[in-house]
């Protein structure tokens, strides 16, 4: 898969084209996922000097403005957030994502307590995370009475499954202010909602392929996985619980 | 199609049946509806999302959520909710949306089948973000009235030429005296204002009531004279001692108040966004002394101890302290209560000393705080005390020489904040209008809260709403009023000046001495 020509990019802008109700993996980038450990050295990195996120690991040239490529010194910086990557072949685009790309990060509860992101939320679960701010009236409500509609199918079909909300504007979204929002859409245990300092939420949602500049322009998107057998795939968020549902019963009986 | 859809079934036409009321309460009604989710004649109103059963009542996803206070609709990611207003409803030739869906004009019925069932009147299915509704025929042809009206009502107090503003100023007690001091300085600026020419042409006319004797009579006052008035806003307002009755009832008739009269805000979640406070209370302040004490080493500050009179603003005076020590990665405060009024030193100096606190924090009132420190003295036992919240005037410096240099008060301004621009144009002022000479802190906090509130008005433009009102002030960021520190709100932030000064009492001199520059608690 990894032949010429990929284009490995962050996935911001590149989102609402690969959002679709049960969008899936293709075989072969799961397989490639499983192949790879969740630290590996940095190869040789090449950037635009013009669009730093369109990044390769060959020489060539920016699919944006059509720039040659130049090589890139990996600082600890780079290695440490490393970009989220996305296959793209000839055909079209399509959606790669492993639990690798998921940082480890310092993150807060609805609850003020400190977690961190993989390892308490994500590692050895079957999860499904959408994103949300607390002052977004159009399509965060919808979202979320969607989700507690999901919550409690999963508990009556006795599925464990984390439920995730990650707030787009972690500086308004305090854990307290996010405590009040679950509640008032009564979220239940399994349910966490996650701010933390700016930065640190920054690359967890380019990490997660939802960064986007203005907060009222963040897709209504699903991630669902199962890190156990490493299975991610996209969903849409205003899609009807029953759908929400299959697509998560789905990764959590992925074997 | 569930039971649950077929409020809008069987209805015909909007004719008003004998009894029922007129149509401008009919439109505020279905107002309420549209913003809130909720009928004010109590019946309830569910949302159902979807072809979905997934049913939410209607107060989680009003129409205003979406489709705006404006009715234009606010787009977010990907969704774009429809132009509500009449004439976009109701164009001639038909509309054609985006997306390519195209359908004839709406009728009153074509919007209660859209309300109720997701269609349009080409019979396509809307987007299934819009929720359908349930909710009774009155309530039906309430939000339907309404919507002929959206995007053309003004909130109350604001027309072509005027906009009134109120404030609560006691003219009785012993408050009478500052409430005529706040009057006068409220009424000189905003004349001021107006003699410049208003804003956006809009002279702005000041209406007062008095205090009532308890806090839920001036409650009742309060309601009605909003209802009676129409003010748009209310400035400096007089709520101390009636805090828990006056900011929920702003809450629920969406009145802002900028800048009232109180040394205990309420900002707990759910944030009451109506109310800006201009400075910290007793428990910003009390927070600003832990920090303090914890940021001085020489005070090797390990044990805290409170001690409070019994009142549900302590209680939450106490919370914030609790919150602050958790912050501050120390350990909860010890606290100990008395029924206020009732207060024996001795007894309670007696629990202190078996847990030996470092440092108490006294948050009653200044008459007690003096019988304490009197009581302290006779077993020659100093710790370091925090007085907050102003509890006591020059009298504090008659305390026991042995607590010399160990007593600590907070203050929310000071002398430094006031600029030589603010205090020009407050003698400018005070000069022109004859301002009383007394109650100058009150004058200036008055005149803060003014000067904020018209800034807001400016910011906001002619186009004016308490909406955008809000939006403008949760955006002011280090606002100079020239008087006070700079201002700054935010979404979840309602006091202005976040923070304190701490001074310590100079004994010998009997004078107060800064013990820190300002402690900003953001």
């Amino acid at each position: 898969m990894r032949s010429k020509g990929i284009v490995v990019l962050l996935v911001l802008g590149f989102v609402p084209a690969a959002i679709g109700v049960g969008d899936s993996n293709l075989p072969s980038a799961r397989g490639q996922q499983k192949a790879s450990p969740r630290a590996r050295p940095q190869p040789a990195r090449y950037a635009c000097p013009m669009h730093p996120e369109v990044t390769s690991k060959k020489h060539g040239n920016c699919p944006k403005c059509g720039m040659a490529l130049r090589l890139v010194e990996d600082s600890a910086k780079a290695s440490a957030a490393p970009p989220i990557e996305i296959a793209v072949n000839e055909a079209g685009d399509s959606f790669a994502f492993s639990s690798s790309r998921i940082p480890d990060l310092k993150v807060y509860d609805q609850n003020g307590n400190q977690l961190s992101f993989y390892r308490d939320l994500i590692k050895n679960k079957t999860v499904a995370i959408n994103f949300i701010f607390t002052t977004c009236t159009t399509i965060c409500p919808p979202l979320t009475a969607t989700f507690r509609r999901v919550q409690q199918d999963l508990q009556k079909a006795s599925l464990n499954v984390q439920l995730i909300s990650v707030s787009v504007d972690p500086s308004t979204d305090t854990p307290e202010r996010l405590r009040d929002f679950a509640a008032r859409f009564k979220a239940g245990p399994g349910w966490t909602f996650v701010t933390g300092d700016q930065t640190e939420i920054e690359s967890l949602l380019q990490a997660l392929g939802v960064a986007v500049a203005n907060r009222n322009d963040h897709t209504p998107m699903i991630l669902v996985g199962n890190d156990v057998t490493g299975y991610w795939t996209r969903t849409y968020g205003l899609s009807p619980p029953t759908t929400l549902l299959k697509v998560i019963t789905e990764a959590a009986h992925h074997k | 199609m569930g039971p649950a859809f077929s409020a809008g079934l069987g209805r015909s036409g909007l004719t008003l049946a004998p009894g029922q009321s007129s149509p401008a309460s009919r439109e505020r009604r279905g107002k309420q509806i549209y913003v809130q989710g909720t009928s004010a004649s109590g019946k309830e109103i569910f949302a159902y999302l979807g072809e979905s059963s997934l049913e939410v009542p209607g107060s989680t996803m009003p129409c205003a959520n979406c489709h705006g206070l404006d009715g234009l609709g606010k787009p977010e990611g990907g969704v774009n909710p429809t132009n509500l207003t009449w004439e976009a409803l109701t164009k001639p030739y038909g509309v054609t949306h985006a997306s390519g869906r195209r359908h004839p004009p709406y009728t009153e019925r074509g919007l209660e089948l859209a309300i109720t069932r997701g269609t349009d009147p080409a019979g396509n299915t809307l987007l299934n973000v819009m929720p359908r509704y349930s909710m009774s025929n009155e309530d039906l042809a309430d939000l339907v009235a309404y919507l002929r009206l959206l995007g053309k009502d003004r909130d109350p107090g604001i027309s072509e030429n005027k906009l009134v503003i109120g404030a609560i100023c006691p003219t009785k007690g012993s408050l009478a005296e500052m409430g005529q001091a706040v009057k006068a300085v409220t009424t000189a600026y905003f004349e001021e204002l107006n003699s410049q020419g208003g804003i956006y042409n809009r002279q702005v006319e000041m209406k007062f009531i008095d205090t009532g004797d308890t806090p839920a009579a001036t409650r009742v006052k309060l309601e009605r004279f909003i209802k009676e008035e129409q003010v748009f806003a209310l400035t400096a307002a007089f709520i101390a001692g009636a805090e828990k009755e006056i900011v929920p009832l702003l809450g629920q008739q969406e009145v802002p108040l900028i800048g009232p009269l109180t040394l205990y805000p309420q900002i707990d979640l759910p944030l009451n966004r109506q109310v800006f406070y201009l400075l910290s209370g007793v428990d910003g302040q009390a927070r600003a002394m832990i920090h303090f004490a914890v940021l001085k080493p020489e005070l090797r500050t390990q044990h805290f101890a409170v001690v409070l009179p019994q009142s549900e603003v302590n209680l939450e005076v106490l919370g914030a302290i609790a919150d602050q020590l958790r912050k501050d990665g120390l350990s909860a405060a010890k606290a100990f209560d008395y029924a206020a009024g009732h207060f024996d030193a001795a007894e309670i100096i007696g629990r202190l000393r078996q847990s030996s606190p470092d440092v108490v924090v006294f948050l009653g009132a200044g008459e007690d705080a003096r019988t304490f420190l009197a009581e302290a003295d006779k077993s020659r036992w100093y710790p370091t005390v925090f007085l907050a919240g102003g509890s006591g005037g020059r009298e504090i410096f008659d305390a026991p020489i042995g607590f010399n240099g160990k007593l600590f008060f907070s203050f929310p301004t000071a002398p430094a904040d006031q600029s030589a621009a603010g205090l020009k144009e407050f003698h400018a002022l005070a000069e022109k209008y004859k301002l009383p000479a007394r109650h100058l802190a009150a004058q200036i906090s008055a005149l803060s809260a003014a000067k904020i509130l018209g800034e807001g008005l400016k910011r906001v433009g002619k186009d004016l709403s308490r909406e955008k009102l809000i939006q403008v002030l949760e955006g002011l960021y280090e606002y100079p009023t020239g008087l006070t520190p700079a201002i700054t709100y935010g979404p979840n932030r309602r006091i202005g000046a976040l923070g304190a000064y701490i001074v310590n009492v100079d004994l010998k001199e009997k004078q107060f001495v800064p013990a820190s520059g300002w402690i900003n608690l953001n």
